[in-house]
């Protein structure tokens, strides 16, 4: 992050807020479109008072055709313009999943250079409120094997904006996943533009014992966890992914190199996600010096279930991270 | 006969363009000179000829996957040859997308060609965003939209004619409904055999023509850009029209459709018998375009041949901008 300016608290929201006035103010191609983030600034509130400052033009209300929304942005970018989505919940990007895979990460591709895609399809993922089986989804596993896309996760109020800055100024389709559970967290965030960069990994918490790589809601269940662990006497390193897709694979591997030990703590399902791809990577990467095989803390196999009780039944948590690290 | 005799001629002769290009990559194709699958455009010629003299390269025009014709015409108006068509079809290096695309996904921006989609009507909600960013630059080009019958059963052919409406977008949509999705016959598959009415429904200017005959589709594409571009919004034209091409395996339609269709409504005998009409056009000066065109034609091919194959490691350029990715 490069900033000389004050900082302020701010909530997730209110950064990402900021990060979109800014843009919109800066870009003149820029626009955004999505369901009911017009006068109503969005279901979440992301583009709350964007609609009154900017117009109907810029800041477009659409049907629930959420193929049409992200197409839209697709062929905007293909001529210049950098538009940016609102897909309400990550869960309804089945409804749009050709437009992001066959198109948005593929027009620069198989048309060898003649397009770009500057298009960011924001959405809110993950569970945690009782939001049940179509509003609670951790989709990143569902695009990890798509190349062409980029897929970012930002855990605090501050890299909430400055990755959506540095989102929307690449060239690059960007897929933007907030997590529903960190909307409301509070962090310092600094004034005006900056940018937090692309593939590269923050290390949230130095520790010399065991790594800890986590994303979203995962890095702050991470962080809670270390602090437990702390006063068992391991020290716990915490590795905040921020882009998922690529990763930063270095940041993981010298951390690994330095704690021998590696466990990964991610929402979604465990298998086939990003918690193996993780797991497989440092595997290769670390063998020789690995004391344990990887750990991966992740949700179980199944869909995420409405009753609160079911739900954290499902969902990992700190618990499980301590649990997990615990037993290495 | 509606159209002068000389723009006429100029339309025969790219029919013929249109006629000898599929030809030649049938034989090609035959010989295992061409690798994938082939779609040819045999027996749409008019419509694809009439929409061709159009377009400019300052419109965008999405063809299907049936459209190499179009795609030729385009590249030789606006770049002086179609050979770079034809190249790529024969996935060499010197193809419009440097062997990436082939007959699928063939794209030139130059010359106002955004690409097919190898997902049948993918790109309707792509043009979208095309439209959209003409309209709010206050640019006067044309997106248009070439599918053919099958692409009407996606669901964004319903989401792009709502949000081309209610939008008031400058998209030309041309269905060539040439009364088959493979082998499905339109009446089986849609529940109006006449596409028109589904744009009726969306509140769309919409029109049904013989797509076999060239001057009444030269002058109802001539129209309908001419609307588009006063501001007027999407206009929706159905060329009822029939493929030559089989399926995959052979023929598979009534020999009696098959004799009717290729003898009484070829659109280059129709186009023959009008010019011949006239007294003003010999069959001799007819003869001279065909072996002209045939001519041309065979030269692409033959540079398309002589084209060296793509360096295999330029496989990995372009799947992101400014980003490498790792070679083998």
């Amino acid at each position: 992050m490069t900033t000389d300016t004050q900082t302020r608290t701010r909530s997730f929201v209110q950064a990402l807020n900021e990060a979109l006035d800014l843009c919109m103010d800066a870009y003149p191609e820029m626009f955004m479109l999505g369901e009911d983030i017009g006068v109503m600034g969005g279901d979440f509130g992301v583009t709350r008072r964007l609609f009154q400052k900017y117009g109907a033009e810029r800041v477009r209300d659409t049907p629930l055709s959420e193929a049409a929304i992200v197409g839209t942005c697709v062929g905007a970018a293909m001529v210049g313009m950098r538009p940016v989505a609102e897909i309400m919940f990550a869960d309804f990007l089945g409804e749009c999943f050709d437009q992001l895979v066959n198109n948005a990460a593929k027009v620069h591709y198989m048309f060898d250079g003649q397009f770009k895609a500057p298009l960011v399809v924001r959405t809110a993922c993950g569970g945690g409120f009782g939001g049940g089986p179509h509003h609670s989804q951790s989709v990143e596993g569902w695009f990890l094997n798509v190349p062409g896309l980029v897929v970012v996760a930002p855990s605090t109020p501050a890299d909430a904006k400055g990755l959506l800055i540095a989102s929307i100024e690449d060239d690059n389709p960007v897929l933007f996943l907030e997590h529903k559970a960190l909307y409301s967290k509070k962090g310092d965030v600094p004034e005006g533009m900056y940018r937090t960069p692309l593939r590269e990994a923050d290390v949230a918490r130095q520790g010399s014992d065991v790594t800890l790589v986590a994303t979203m809601r995962m890095t702050t269940e991470a962080l809670a966890a270390a602090e437990t662990l702390a006063d068992d006497g391991i020290d716990v390193e915490v590795v905040d992914l921020r882009t998922i897709r690529p990763y930063d694979v270095d940041t993981i591997v010298e951390s690994v190199n330095k704690t021998h030990r590696a466990v990964v703590a991610i929402e979604a399902p465990k298998m086939g996600g990003l918690a193996a791809e993780l797991s497989a990577t440092i595997s290769e990467e670390c063998f020789g010096v690995l004391d344990k095989p990887v750990v991966r803390v992740a949700g179980l196999d199944a869909p995420i279930p409405f009753s609160m009780v079911l739900e954290k039944y499902v969902l990992p948590g700190r618990d499980d991270i301590v649990s997990a690290i615990r037993s290495m | 006969m509606a159209v002068h005799v000389d723009t006429m001629l100029g339309l025969y002769r790219d029919m013929w363009m249109i006629r000898a290009f599929e030809q030649g990559l049938e034989r090609e194709f035959s010989k295992g000179n061409v690798p994938g699958m082939l779609h040819t455009g045999l027996g749409q010629e008019a419509t694809q000829a009439a929409l061709a003299a159009h377009l400019d390269a300052t419109d965008a025009f999405f063809p299907d996957h049936r459209c190499h014709g179009i795609n030729a015409l385009a590249e030789e108006r606006h770049a002086g040859t179609g050979r770079r068509i034809m190249a790529e079809l024969f996935g060499r290096a010197t193809g419009v997308c440097s062997g990436k695309g082939g007959s699928l996904h063939s794209a030139n921006p130059k010359v106002g060609n955004f690409g097919d989609n190898a997902v049948e009507g993918s790109y309707m909600a792509t043009v979208l965003g095309v439209a959209l960013a003409y309209q709010l630059r206050g640019e006067p080009g044309v997106a248009c939209c070439i599918i053919g019958d099958g692409t009407v059963g996606r669901g964004e052919f319903h989401e792009s004619l709502n949000m081309a409406k209610i939008w008031n977008l400058p998209i030309l949509y041309a269905c060539v409904n040439n009364g088959y999705a493979i082998s499905t016959p339109v009446a089986e598959a849609h529940a109006s055999g006449d596409i028109v009415d589904m744009a009726a429904g969306y509140g769309i200017t919409c029109r049904q023509i013989d797509g076999n005959e060239i001057d009444t589709a030269y002058l109802a594409v001539a129209d309908a850009v001419a609307q588009i571009r006063a501001g007027n919004g999407p206009v929706f034209l159905e060329f009822k029209t029939w493929r030559w091409q089989g399926i995959f395996s052979g023929e598979f339609r009534p020999a009696e459709e098959v004799a009717y269709w290729k003898n009484q409504r070829d659109p280059i005998k129709l186009a023959a018998s009008s010019l011949l009409a006239t007294g003003e056009v010999t069959q001799d000066e007819l003869d001279v375009i065909e072996a002209e065109a045939k001519d041309e034609i065979e030269g692409w091919i033959g540079f398309a041949m002589d084209s060296p194959m793509p360096d295999p490691e330029k496989a990995t350029a372009n799947v992101y901008v400014g980003w490498e990715i790792e070679a083998r």
